[in-house]
């Protein structure tokens, strides 16, 4: 069994009642919808052959899109593990961690705006195959929108996982001078297949329940995915009930893959935390010498044409109507300041329930409870599979007869909103939980140090980080929401999305695209800040006499 | 902790819930997010309509118009709703379903509306046909029919939104059925090769797709030339005029029935089809007002196409639109 | 005869002309077994480092009778190291890890193999062969490593406290290995803070202490 955790003395029924609150919430906002439900729904349901094709399409385009992204990022991932240094690194990866949480209409215009028909690209598009870039629209374009959001995720993952080799074994490789197929055999496949099954079923599971992006660049309606049938039952046609079998249909085969991921995958973080740095000398690696310099240096710019281009459409469009925005006295700062202020609550919200639930589950698996210790952790994930727009309406049902509106909706903005980004911050935190030293912790119990100078000294240290980027995670991924927002509606007081979708809907360009640079900039600085914040050394002084650098060679 | 928090929001969340249902003279209004923001008509209206009613008036934005409805639907009688506004002529028949809605009994005379227009619940605001806008730049000679883009070259492509989940998008698939009846299907299937994709929602087709060039013609309104003329000062987008004449769009308000402030929702809705109200909209909701405003309409509107329009009954479209939806996903999938 | 000249290393990026953290001078003979002992954290493991390539030497000269390889990767250094662990890839069954040591590519012919058998049962592994490093003991482990050590042939063999923490049965095995590398001629540098490896092993030794090794 793994290492348990730090004692965090969180109480376990805590842990019991964040678990109750948040699968009770999922669960519940599904039942109230599912309530609807009759015999009869579910007959013509199996037998509707456009709702079969539906399902059919959502399968084939989120397999695809998830074996174009792991295969693709592999490759980039080995590249990067290989080359730990080259100017402009750091700006790549870091950009890799943001592209989970990009809102999907800021990275549409960038993907139009670049691979278009009148895009960038298109010129070179002509001169290779002589056509006009049609690519965009169709199976293709899906695939290549979720190739942009899932490689550059996928690959941060994997290049996470590689750089996790013990610096050992390295130096043992280096010795030895193995080749590219014996370092794969003996040391990147080894991880890499302790990582592949939950990075392709939350890869999948990402793009099965994408939404916009299937609906604006799919070309028609053969491209209609589960989720596109489920707005529309739910919006249009105001079907409940169909909506909650739509729903229903999602989470199992969502669920079943997870099932099937964790039953083979090993028990590894999925979000990366934190990378350390390799020690180098000039030759770590044999594999890195020769023509591998010129593959390596070929995926990687395949990497930063994919991902950099669409960010920096998206900056030029914004510039152009800066101007405009700070001349007009308008409601893009407001709007900033309510985006965070509640984004902040939801993820401070995130934070806590995680934080909860992962002591809740240490504390089982100290009682040798593993079983209920998976489930409490499960139990957080299970979000990542329920439709934000069916947890809100289920919500909605549940609460309404307390709900007046005005601030009401947006604390249960809020409240879903966490839920949302309760499976990622999961993700980050449980490495630092669970990866905690058994060792250490025994000779903290020997020593005595309990309470909050444990906190202060051995919790602390090595959670002040995950902490951080769990906190950036929730947050831009609140941030970015829309769906959940707009169902709950607001009285003229609009978030930045909300504030987008307004100045589209009145044809105010450039506005709109300054505010999309104003989302871009604020998700990017709350990372940046978080990541500043939660790296600052600690307060006491570093003896002078170890270098930090000399006891990782020595 | 969390869960304390969580606890302690909902009894706060309750609590506030019960103390703005008291404040007395808030009408309360449910509308689209696009008219209460900064530049549409919401402020503006707001203003003048508290310095009339000696009141308050609350806007409620909501995801368009499908999002009106749909809030309505799910809170029933609950809803803090006095009046509605913005759902539009399709959705009408299946929120009269509701039962939620009241006759309006105000009077209609000065509505003056391309049809006739006798409901009695529902206050028509402003109209416009659906139509498709086109780039002088990248089309000079575009088609003036259906069956004209059907015979154009494949290279010549538009931009259209979702019947399933867009407003324009129904006022398309009702537009061709209007116009070719059993033929329908037909004209889709020929349509299919010029059809650049198909969007969820206006917003993408206009703004991320039509905007940045990549097709020449997008499905829209026959007033959208008027914000570019008459705010960005180009002609350059037009829209054109089709033989077989265009398919209606008009915007409506209606009260509920359980409003504690009937008097006031009653004031309101004649207060929308006043000159105050009205004189908003062309520049802002970018729609044609619904009253003779005179001398106040801007020039640009003198621009546009005038083109003979048309509609479906509300009852009609609400008892065959999932056919005709199910006919349409038949001829694009085919 | 392994030689190093002033063989220095800054931890950080020195100004010229500062002292180095650490320089090493040693000479080393064919046959010859070398001991260096110090302090923990003297620099040992630096030196090894240094020598087998894994750092980079700010300035200084490393030759192997009279050939200076200091500009060569690791692993066509005529040399090589087995730590004090993780000496062995955990994925890796015990012939794999032993046949990295024949061909870095892991393509092994018959013979190949036929020599990974012999050697096992020679260090008396015979029956490890398809085991996975974790079901080994330390003692095993090591013996694995020396094995791959010896089937690689180099003339210089690098020992970084590779006895540490084992039994007297284990160490004396592999104490008896060590030795008779030596009388066929293959020269060992071994790091130890262990008076015993020490006195059964080397001919001479040195202090490192501060950086810089004294008799």
């Amino acid at each position: 069994m793994r290492s348990s955790a730090h004692k965090l003395d969180v109480p376990l029924w805590l842990g019991a009642l964040a678990w109750l609150a948040v699968v009770g919430m999922g669960l519940a906002s599904l039942a109230a919808l599912l309530s609807r439900v009759t015999l009869g729904d579910v007959a013509a349901l199996w037998r509707d052959p456009y709702l079969m094709g539906v399902v059919r399409f959502t399968l084939t385009q989120a397999m695809l899109s998830t074996l174009m992204s792991v295969a693709l990022a592999l490759p980039v991932a080995i590249a990067l593990a290989r080359r730990p240094r080259f100017p402009g690194r750091r700006l790549l990866v870091r950009t890799m961690e943001l592209s989970l949480v990009i809102p999907t209409l800021i990275a549409l215009f960038g993907l139009v705006a670049v691979h278009g028909r009148q895009g960038w690209a298109a010129p070179l598009w002509q001169a290779l195959t002589g056509g006009s870039a049609g690519y965009l629209y169709g199976l293709s374009g899906i695939v290549l929108a979720h190739v942009f959001y899932n490689l550059p995720l996928s690959a941060r993952l994997l290049l996470q996982a590689l750089e996790r080799q013990p610096e050992a074994n390295w130096r043992l490789a280096a010795q030895l001078g193995l080749t590219r197929r014996a370092i794969w055999r003996a040391l990147e496949w080894p991880v890499i297949r302790r990582v592949l099954p939950r990075l392709a079923a939350l890869v999948f599971t990402l793009c099965f329940t994408s939404f916009a992006i299937v609906m604006t660049l799919g070309g028609g309606p053969r491209a209609t995915t589960l989720e596109v049938a489920l707005y529309q039952a739910l919006k249009f046609e105001g079907d409940l009930a169909q909506a909650a079998l739509l729903a229903l249909v999602q989470l199992t085969i969502c669920l079943s893959l997870w099932a099937l991921a964790l039953r083979h995958g090993g028990a590894t973080q999925l979000i990366a935390a934190s990378a350390r740095r390799m020690p180098l000398g000039r030759w770590w690696r044999r594999d890195a010498l020769g023509i591998t310099r010129y593959l390596d240096a070929l995926w990687l710019a395949g990497l930063a044409l994919l991902l950099l281009p669409p960010l920096v459409a998206v900056v030029v469009a914004g510039l152009g109507g800066l101007p405009d925005l700070v001349s007009s006295g308008s409601s893009l700062w407001p709007a900033t300041a309510l985006s965070l202020s509640m984004a902040t609550g939801a993820g401070v919200g995130a934070l806590l329930v995680a934080l909860t639930l992962l002591a809740g589950s240490a504390q089982l698996h100290r009682r040798e409870r593993s079983g209920a210790a998976a489930l409490m952790e499960g139990g957080g994930q299970l979000i990542l599979v329920i439709p934000a727009l069916v947890l809100g309406t289920g919500l909605f049902l549940l609460l309404r007869p307390s709900l007046g509106g005005g601030w009401q909706g947006y604390a249960l903005v809020v409240l879903v909103n966490a839920c949302m980004a309760l499976p990622f911050a999961m993700q980050v935190l449980r490495g630092a939980l669970f990866d905690a030293p058994v060792a250490q912790r025994r000779l903290a119990d020997q020593l005595g140090i309990h309470g909050i100078a444990r906190w202060r000294w051995l919790v602390w240290p090595r959670l002040r980080r995950p902490l951080g980027l769990a906190l950036a995670y929730a947050m831009t991924l609140s941030l970015g929401d829309f769906s959940v927002i707009a169902l709950f509606g607001s009285p003229s007081r609009p978030t930045l999305p909300m504030l987008l979708y307004q100045q589209l809907g009145g044809y105010r360009w450039q506005g709109a695209a300054a505010t999309a640079l104003v989302l871009l900039v604020v998700v990017v600085a709350v990372f940046a800040l978080l990541e500043r914040l939660s790296r600052r050394l600690p307060r006491y002084r570093q003896s002078r006499y170890w270098p930090t650098g000399a006891r990782r060679h020595a | 902790m969390s869960q304390q928090a969580i606890v302690g929001g909902l009894a706060l969340m309750a609590l506030l819930g019960s103390a703005a249902a008291q404040a007395e003279d808030t009408l309360t209004v449910y509308t689209y997010d696009a008219f209460v923001s900064e530049w549409g008509a919401g402020p503006k209206v707001k203003e003048a309509f508290e310095a009339q009613c000696d009141c308050r008036l609350r806007f409620v934005a909501l995801d368009g118009a499908v999002g009106i409805l749909q809030r309505l639907r799910l809170e029933g009688e609950d809803s803090a709703a006095d009046v509605v506004l913005g759902l539009d002529m399709n959705l009408m028949a299946s929120a009269r379903e509701t039962g939620l809605l009241v006759p309006h009994g105000i009077d209609l005379a000065p509505v003056s509306l391309p049809v006739e227009w006798r409901d009695d619940t529902f206050v028509p605001f402003d109209w416009a046909p659906f139509a498709f806008v086109y780039d002088t730049q990248a089309l000079a000679d575009p088609p003036t029919s259906f069956e004209q883009l059907i015979a154009a070259p494949d290279d010549l492509k538009v931009i259209i939104e979702d019947p399933r989940t867009s407003t324009p998008g129904l006022g398309l698939l009702l537009w061709i059925k209007h116009a070719y009846g059993e033929r329908a299907d037909e004209i889709w299937e020929g349509l299919q090769p010029h059809i650049l994709t198909v969007t969820r929602g206006w917003s993408e087709a206009y703004f991320s797709l039509f905007m940045n060039g990549e097709a020449p013609m997008v499905l829209s309104y026959a007033t959208s030339p008027v914000y570019h003329m008459a705010v960005e000062n180009t002609d350059r987008y037009r829209a054109v005029a089709f033989d077989e004449g265009h398919y209606l769009q008009v915007e409506v308000a209606a009260m509920t029935r359980h409003s504690e402030h009937p008097g006031l929702a009653r004031e309101f809705l004649e207060f929308v089809l006043g000159e105050q109200f009205q004189r908003q909209l062309p520049l802002t909701n970018v729609m044609y007002p619904a009253v003779d405003i005179g001398d106040a309409l801007p020039a640009a509107f003198d621009e546009l196409i005038d083109p003979e329009v048309y509609s479906f009954p509300p009852q009609t479209v609400a008892r065959e639109r999932r056919a005709w939806i199910d006919e349409w996903l038949r001829a694009s999938t085919r | 005869m392994l030689e190093c000249r002033e063989l220095s290393f800054h931890y950080r990026r020195a100004d010229p002309g500062e002292t180095p953290d650490f320089c090493f001078d040693l000479a080393l003979a064919p046959g010859e077994c070398l001991a260096v002992q110090g302090p923990s954290g003297g620099g040992k493991s630096t030196l090894l480092s240094l020598i087998a390539g894994f750092l980079d030497p700010s300035s200084g000269w490393l030759s192997w009778q009279g050939d200076a390889w200091h500009d060569l990767p690791p692993w066509q250094r005529p040399l090589t190291t087995v730590f004090q662990e993780h000496n062995l890839f955990e994925h890796l069954p015990v012939w794999a890890n032993v046949g990295l040591g024949l061909a870095p590519d892991l393509k092994l012919d018959a013979a190949a193999h036929r020599r990974i058998r012999d050697g096992l049962e020679g260090v008396g592994l015979g029956g490890l062969h398809d085991r996975l490093p974790d079901a080994l003991s330390g003692g095993q482990r090591q013996r694995v490593a020396l094995l791959r050590a010896l089937l690689r042939e180099q003339p210089l063999l690098l020992l970084d406290e590779p006895f540490s923490g084992l039994d007297s049965d284990n160490r004396q095995h592999l104490w008896r290995l060590v030795r008779e590398q030596q009388r066929r001629g293959v020269a060992v540098l071994l790091v130890s803070h262990d008076s015993e490896d020490i006195r059964a092993l080397a001919d001479r030794r040195l202090s490192l202490i501060e950086g810089r090794l004294t008799t």
